[in-house]
Protein backbone atom coordinates (compact mmCIF):
# COMPACT_ATOMS: atom_id res chain seq x y z
CA UNK A 1 0.00 0.00 0.00
CA UNK A 2 1.58 3.16 -1.02
CA UNK A 3 1.71 6.48 1.45
CA UNK A 4 -0.73 8.30 -0.78
CA UNK A 5 -3.65 5.52 0.02
CA UNK A 6 -2.55 4.96 3.49
CA UNK A 7 -3.24 8.50 4.44
CA UNK A 8 -6.49 8.34 2.53
CA UNK A 9 -7.97 5.47 4.14
CA UNK A 10 -6.87 6.00 7.99
CA UNK A 11 -9.08 9.84 6.90
CA UNK A 12 -11.74 7.59 6.28
CA UNK A 13 -11.62 5.18 9.01
CA UNK A 14 -14.45 5.05 11.80
CA UNK A 15 -12.29 6.60 14.64
CA UNK A 16 -10.93 9.81 12.07
CA UNK A 17 -14.72 10.10 11.19
CA UNK A 18 -16.09 9.96 15.07
CA UNK A 19 -13.54 12.44 16.19
CA UNK A 20 -14.09 15.26 13.00
CA UNK A 21 -17.72 14.69 13.82
CA UNK A 22 -17.68 15.74 17.36
CA UNK A 23 -17.32 19.38 18.84
CA UNK A 24 -15.91 18.09 21.87
CA UNK A 25 -13.00 15.17 21.25
CA UNK A 26 -10.61 17.12 19.03
CA UNK A 27 -10.53 20.00 21.16
CA UNK A 28 -9.85 17.12 24.35
CA UNK A 29 -7.64 15.19 22.69
CA UNK A 30 -5.31 18.07 21.17
CA UNK A 31 -5.49 19.81 25.52
CA UNK A 32 -4.34 16.44 26.46
CA UNK A 33 -1.67 16.61 23.92
CA UNK A 34 -0.57 19.82 25.92
CA UNK A 35 -0.57 18.84 29.31
CA UNK A 36 1.32 15.18 27.97
CA UNK A 37 4.24 17.45 26.72
CA UNK A 38 4.36 19.98 28.83
CA UNK A 39 5.25 16.70 31.07
CA UNK A 40 7.62 15.44 29.16
CA UNK A 41 9.54 19.16 28.23
CA UNK A 42 9.29 19.40 32.56
CA UNK A 43 10.55 16.51 33.46
CA UNK A 44 13.15 16.27 30.10
CA UNK A 45 14.48 19.63 31.38
CA UNK A 46 15.19 18.55 35.13
CA UNK A 47 17.00 15.79 33.60
CA UNK A 48 19.06 18.04 31.10
CA UNK A 49 19.82 20.75 34.30
CA UNK A 50 21.35 18.32 35.82
CA UNK A 51 23.44 16.99 33.42
CA UNK A 52 24.40 20.62 32.76
CA UNK A 53 25.30 20.94 36.69
CA UNK A 54 22.86 23.63 36.62
CA UNK A 55 20.08 22.53 39.05
CA UNK A 56 20.31 19.21 41.45
CA UNK A 57 23.85 19.20 41.09
CA UNK A 58 24.32 17.70 44.64
CA UNK A 59 21.77 14.38 43.65
CA UNK A 60 22.92 11.43 41.96
CA UNK A 61 22.21 11.46 38.49
CA UNK A 62 20.97 7.37 38.56
CA UNK A 63 18.54 8.30 41.36
CA UNK A 64 17.12 11.56 39.41
CA UNK A 65 17.15 9.29 36.13
CA UNK A 66 15.04 6.36 37.41
CA UNK A 67 12.88 8.71 39.96
CA UNK A 68 11.73 11.04 36.41
CA UNK A 69 12.30 9.15 33.39
CA UNK A 70 9.61 6.48 33.82
CA UNK A 71 7.10 9.87 34.38
CA UNK A 72 8.60 10.94 31.12
CA UNK A 73 8.02 8.04 28.86
CA UNK A 74 4.47 7.97 30.06
CA UNK A 75 3.77 11.01 29.40
CA UNK A 76 5.32 10.67 25.80
CA UNK A 77 2.80 7.94 25.42
CA UNK A 78 0.36 9.60 25.92
CA UNK A 79 1.52 12.37 23.70
CA UNK A 80 2.33 9.98 20.90
CA UNK A 81 -1.27 8.36 21.44
CA UNK A 82 -3.28 11.70 21.26
CA UNK A 83 -1.32 13.52 18.18
CA UNK A 84 -1.89 10.31 16.51
CA UNK A 85 -5.68 10.25 16.63
CA UNK A 86 -5.17 14.27 15.71
CA UNK A 87 -3.03 13.27 12.76
CA UNK A 88 -5.87 10.82 11.24
CA UNK A 89 -8.13 13.35 11.67
CA UNK A 90 -6.54 14.84 8.62
CA UNK A 91 -3.77 12.98 7.71
CA UNK A 92 -2.96 14.23 3.98
CA UNK A 93 -2.79 18.19 5.43
CA UNK A 94 -0.44 16.90 8.12
CA UNK A 95 1.67 14.66 5.78
CA UNK A 96 2.12 17.27 3.96
CA UNK A 97 2.61 20.50 6.00
CA UNK A 98 6.22 21.78 6.79
CA UNK A 99 6.25 22.46 10.60
CA UNK A 100 4.66 18.75 10.70
CA UNK A 101 7.83 17.05 8.77
CA UNK A 102 9.78 19.06 10.66
CA UNK A 103 8.73 18.72 13.93
CA UNK A 104 8.90 14.91 13.12
CA UNK A 105 12.57 15.33 11.95
CA UNK A 106 13.33 16.21 15.41
CA UNK A 107 11.73 13.96 17.54
CA UNK A 108 14.12 11.46 15.52
CA UNK A 109 17.02 13.97 16.35
CA UNK A 110 15.54 13.66 20.29
CA UNK A 111 16.23 10.03 19.85
CA UNK A 112 19.21 9.77 18.39
CA UNK A 113 20.33 12.46 20.71
CA UNK A 114 19.42 9.86 23.30
CA UNK A 115 21.29 6.99 21.92
CA UNK A 116 24.27 9.40 21.52
CA UNK A 117 23.94 9.86 25.57
CA UNK A 118 23.42 6.23 25.93
CA UNK A 119 26.54 5.06 23.71
CA UNK A 120 29.01 7.74 25.39
CA UNK A 121 28.35 9.17 28.57
CA UNK A 122 25.66 6.69 29.57
CA UNK A 123 28.20 4.00 30.07
CA UNK A 124 30.49 5.38 32.05
CA UNK A 125 27.90 6.60 34.04
CA UNK A 126 29.13 5.17 37.57
CA UNK A 127 32.18 6.95 37.47
CA UNK A 128 30.40 11.11 37.30
CA UNK A 129 27.14 10.35 38.89
CA UNK A 130 27.74 11.77 41.98
CA UNK A 131 29.61 14.87 40.18
CA UNK A 132 28.40 18.26 39.60
CA UNK A 133 28.10 17.84 36.01
CA UNK A 134 28.26 15.15 33.21
CA UNK A 135 31.03 14.92 31.01
CA UNK A 136 31.54 17.45 28.05
CA UNK A 137 29.55 15.06 25.97
CA UNK A 138 26.86 14.67 28.43
CA UNK A 139 26.47 18.50 28.62
CA UNK A 140 26.35 18.99 24.27
CA UNK A 141 23.63 16.47 24.52
CA UNK A 142 21.90 18.12 27.24
CA UNK A 143 22.06 21.61 25.20
CA UNK A 144 20.83 19.75 22.39
CA UNK A 145 17.93 18.37 23.94
CA UNK A 146 16.79 21.43 25.33
CA UNK A 147 17.11 23.18 22.21
CA UNK A 148 15.35 20.39 20.08
CA UNK A 149 12.73 19.87 22.32
CA UNK A 150 11.46 23.82 22.63
CA UNK A 151 11.55 23.34 18.51
CA UNK A 152 9.33 20.84 18.24
CA UNK A 153 7.22 22.77 21.19
CA UNK A 154 7.51 25.36 18.57
CA UNK A 155 7.02 23.63 15.47
CA UNK A 156 3.77 21.90 16.78
CA UNK A 157 2.33 24.66 17.81
CA UNK A 158 2.80 26.31 13.82
CA UNK A 159 0.89 23.25 12.44
CA UNK A 160 -2.15 24.38 13.97
CA UNK A 161 -1.47 28.13 12.66
CA UNK A 162 -0.80 26.38 9.28
CA UNK A 163 -3.51 23.72 8.50
CA UNK A 164 -7.50 23.89 9.13
CA UNK A 165 -9.26 21.35 10.84
CA UNK A 166 -11.12 18.72 9.06
CA UNK A 167 -12.09 17.68 5.91
CA UNK A 168 -12.38 21.06 3.93
CA UNK A 169 -9.07 21.33 3.09
CA UNK A 170 -6.85 20.41 0.23
CA UNK A 171 -3.73 19.34 0.67
CA UNK A 172 -0.81 22.06 0.47
CA UNK A 173 2.06 21.32 -1.08
CA UNK A 174 4.18 24.42 -0.46
CA UNK A 175 3.97 24.49 3.43
CA UNK A 176 2.95 27.94 4.68
CA UNK A 177 -0.01 29.32 3.57
CA UNK A 178 0.03 33.05 4.63
CA UNK A 179 -3.97 33.47 4.16
CA UNK A 180 -4.35 30.67 6.97
CA UNK A 181 -1.87 32.37 8.94
CA UNK A 182 -4.55 35.55 8.88
CA UNK A 183 -7.66 34.00 8.71
CA UNK A 184 -7.71 30.53 11.20
CA UNK A 185 -4.37 31.54 13.34
CA UNK A 186 -6.09 28.81 15.85
CA UNK A 187 -5.95 24.79 15.03
CA UNK A 188 -8.98 25.26 13.85
CA UNK A 189 -12.78 25.63 16.19
CA UNK A 190 -15.60 24.16 14.70
CA UNK A 191 -16.95 24.32 11.38
CA UNK A 192 -20.16 26.45 12.70
CA UNK A 193 -17.73 28.70 14.99
CA UNK A 194 -14.74 30.47 13.77
CA UNK A 195 -12.58 30.37 16.79
CA UNK A 196 -11.52 34.05 16.36
CA UNK A 197 -14.05 37.13 15.73
CA UNK A 198 -11.69 39.94 14.60
CA UNK B 1 -15.58 43.63 29.40
CA UNK B 2 -16.43 43.50 25.75
CA UNK B 3 -15.76 47.37 25.13
CA UNK B 4 -12.36 46.99 27.60
CA UNK B 5 -11.53 44.25 25.00
CA UNK B 6 -12.35 46.03 21.49
CA UNK B 7 -10.77 48.88 22.79
CA UNK B 8 -7.24 47.04 24.17
CA UNK B 9 -7.43 45.70 20.14
CA UNK B 10 -7.00 49.14 19.41
CA UNK B 11 -3.60 49.57 21.44
CA UNK B 12 0.03 50.34 20.02
CA UNK B 13 1.28 46.68 20.91
CA UNK B 14 -1.95 44.61 20.41
CA UNK B 15 -2.34 46.08 16.86
CA UNK B 16 1.61 45.06 16.54
CA UNK B 17 1.10 42.12 17.28
CA UNK B 18 -2.17 41.42 15.29
CA UNK B 19 -0.12 43.02 11.66
CA UNK B 20 2.63 40.38 12.97
CA UNK B 21 0.96 37.43 14.09
CA UNK B 22 2.51 34.81 11.93
CA UNK B 23 4.95 34.22 13.67
CA UNK B 24 4.40 36.78 17.17
CA UNK B 25 1.68 34.80 18.54
CA UNK B 26 3.04 31.41 17.61
CA UNK B 27 6.38 32.17 19.26
CA UNK B 28 4.52 33.96 22.20
CA UNK B 29 2.32 30.97 22.59
CA UNK B 30 5.47 28.41 22.26
CA UNK B 31 7.48 30.23 24.91
CA UNK B 32 4.49 30.04 27.49
CA UNK B 33 4.06 26.18 26.92
CA UNK B 34 7.98 26.07 27.76
CA UNK B 35 7.21 27.87 30.85
CA UNK B 36 3.65 25.71 31.60
CA UNK B 37 6.32 22.48 31.27
CA UNK B 38 8.71 24.21 33.85
CA UNK B 39 5.64 24.65 35.94
CA UNK B 40 4.18 21.28 35.76
CA UNK B 41 7.68 19.37 36.34
CA UNK B 42 8.31 21.15 39.28
CA UNK B 43 5.03 20.70 40.45
CA UNK B 44 4.97 16.83 39.94
CA UNK B 45 8.31 16.77 41.57
CA UNK B 46 7.39 18.17 44.62
CA UNK B 47 4.04 16.21 44.55
CA UNK B 48 5.82 13.05 43.86
CA UNK B 49 8.18 14.07 47.12
CA UNK B 50 5.13 14.35 49.03
CA UNK B 51 3.77 11.44 48.25
CA UNK B 52 6.51 9.19 48.59
CA UNK B 53 7.37 8.28 44.95
CA UNK B 54 10.46 10.28 43.59
CA UNK B 55 13.31 12.04 45.21
CA UNK B 56 13.20 10.35 48.46
CA UNK B 57 17.00 10.81 48.88
CA UNK B 58 15.80 14.64 49.69
CA UNK B 59 14.50 16.31 52.16
CA UNK B 60 11.17 18.50 52.04
CA UNK B 61 13.33 21.38 52.53
CA UNK B 62 15.84 20.86 49.79
CA UNK B 63 13.25 19.56 47.13
CA UNK B 64 11.14 22.87 47.77
CA UNK B 65 14.62 24.64 47.51
CA UNK B 66 15.47 23.34 44.18
CA UNK B 67 12.07 23.88 42.61
CA UNK B 68 10.44 26.18 44.23
CA UNK B 69 12.04 29.59 42.38
CA UNK B 70 11.78 27.67 38.97
CA UNK B 71 8.11 27.38 40.07
CA UNK B 72 8.22 30.96 40.81
CA UNK B 73 10.52 31.58 37.52
CA UNK B 74 8.27 30.12 35.08
CA UNK B 75 5.26 31.75 36.32
CA UNK B 76 6.05 35.10 35.71
CA UNK B 77 7.58 34.29 32.37
CA UNK B 78 4.44 32.82 31.81
CA UNK B 79 2.54 35.68 33.25
CA UNK B 80 4.18 38.05 30.65
CA UNK B 81 3.79 36.05 27.55
CA UNK B 82 -0.18 35.80 29.04
CA UNK B 83 -0.80 39.57 29.06
CA UNK B 84 1.24 39.49 25.08
CA UNK B 85 -1.49 37.04 24.47
CA UNK B 86 -4.22 38.96 26.13
CA UNK B 87 -3.27 42.21 24.25
CA UNK B 88 -2.53 40.66 20.97
CA UNK B 89 -6.12 39.02 20.55
CA UNK B 90 -7.82 40.53 23.97
CA UNK B 91 -11.58 39.55 21.74
CA UNK B 92 -10.56 35.90 21.56
CA UNK B 93 -9.05 35.67 25.49
CA UNK B 94 -11.47 37.95 27.72
CA UNK B 95 -14.67 37.05 26.21
CA UNK B 96 -14.34 33.10 26.64
CA UNK B 97 -15.31 30.74 29.80
CA UNK B 98 -12.11 28.50 29.44
CA UNK B 99 -9.84 31.56 30.17
CA UNK B 100 -12.31 33.28 33.14
CA UNK B 101 -12.18 29.95 34.78
CA UNK B 102 -8.22 29.24 34.08
CA UNK B 103 -7.70 32.52 35.66
CA UNK B 104 -9.70 31.24 38.76
CA UNK B 105 -7.86 27.93 38.81
CA UNK B 106 -4.35 29.48 38.42
CA UNK B 107 -4.77 31.77 41.44
CA UNK B 108 -5.89 28.68 43.43
CA UNK B 109 -3.11 26.90 42.77
CA UNK B 110 -0.82 29.92 43.01
CA UNK B 111 -2.33 30.73 46.76
CA UNK B 112 -1.51 26.55 47.57
CA UNK B 113 1.96 26.90 46.07
CA UNK B 114 2.72 29.97 48.36
CA UNK B 115 1.07 28.48 51.22
CA UNK B 116 3.03 25.46 51.06
CA UNK B 117 6.27 27.34 50.85
CA UNK B 118 5.35 29.43 53.30
CA UNK B 119 4.21 26.92 55.79
CA UNK B 120 7.45 24.28 55.38
CA UNK B 121 9.37 27.77 56.27
CA UNK B 122 8.12 28.49 59.32
CA UNK B 123 7.23 24.20 60.27
CA UNK B 124 10.29 22.40 59.14
CA UNK B 125 10.18 19.72 61.07
CA UNK B 126 7.01 18.94 61.69
CA UNK B 127 6.42 19.02 58.01
CA UNK B 128 9.28 16.62 57.33
CA UNK B 129 8.23 14.23 60.05
CA UNK B 130 4.84 14.20 60.36
CA UNK B 131 2.54 16.19 57.71
CA UNK B 132 4.36 14.61 55.54
CA UNK B 133 2.06 11.35 55.77
CA UNK B 134 -0.79 12.58 56.56
CA UNK B 135 -3.51 11.25 54.37
CA UNK B 136 -5.70 14.86 54.04
CA UNK B 137 -1.91 16.58 53.24
CA UNK B 138 -1.78 13.90 50.56
CA UNK B 139 -4.70 14.52 48.84
CA UNK B 140 -4.36 18.13 48.69
CA UNK B 141 -0.80 16.89 46.88
CA UNK B 142 -2.97 15.26 43.97
CA UNK B 143 -5.96 17.64 44.15
CA UNK B 144 -3.36 20.68 43.41
CA UNK B 145 -1.81 18.31 40.34
CA UNK B 146 -5.16 17.51 39.22
CA UNK B 147 -5.65 22.07 38.98
CA UNK B 148 -2.34 22.13 37.25
CA UNK B 149 -3.53 19.29 34.65
CA UNK B 150 -6.83 21.27 34.48
CA UNK B 151 -4.98 24.81 33.69
CA UNK B 152 -3.36 23.62 31.00
CA UNK B 153 -6.73 22.15 29.27
CA UNK B 154 -8.37 24.66 29.87
CA UNK B 155 -5.68 26.87 28.48
CA UNK B 156 -5.87 25.18 25.27
CA UNK B 157 -9.66 24.91 24.96
CA UNK B 158 -9.49 28.72 25.08
CA UNK B 159 -9.18 28.18 21.43
CA UNK B 160 -12.29 25.64 21.31
CA UNK B 161 -14.27 28.08 23.84
CA UNK B 162 -17.70 26.35 21.68
CA UNK B 163 -17.47 23.01 23.54
CA UNK B 164 -18.96 25.21 26.27
CA UNK B 165 -21.84 25.27 24.74
CA UNK B 166 -24.12 27.88 25.52
CA UNK B 167 -22.13 28.39 28.78
CA UNK B 168 -19.59 30.59 26.31
CA UNK B 169 -20.53 33.93 26.34
CA UNK B 170 -17.90 33.83 23.20
CA UNK B 171 -20.81 31.66 21.48
CA UNK B 172 -23.54 34.94 21.81
CA UNK B 173 -21.02 37.44 20.84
Amino acid sequence: MDIAALLTSLQASGLATRIRDSLFLFPLIESTHVFGLAMVFGTIAIIDLRLLGVASSQRSFQRMASDILKWTWAAFALTAVTGALMFITNPVVYYHNFYFRTKMVLLVLAGLNMGVFELTAGRTVHRWENAPSAPSVGKVVAVLSIVIWISVIFMGRMIGFTTTRAATVTPKTNGVDFDDFLGAPSNGGAPTTPPHQK
Amino acid sequence: MNHFAEWLSTTFLSVFIQNHNAWVIPTIQSIHIVGIGVVLGSVLMMSLRILGWAGMDQTLRQTANRFGPWLTGALLLMLVTGILMVIGEPVRELITISFWVKMFLVAVATVIAAMFQSRLRKHEQEWEETLVHRKSIQWVTILTFLIWACIIVLGRLIAYDHVWGSWSPATKA
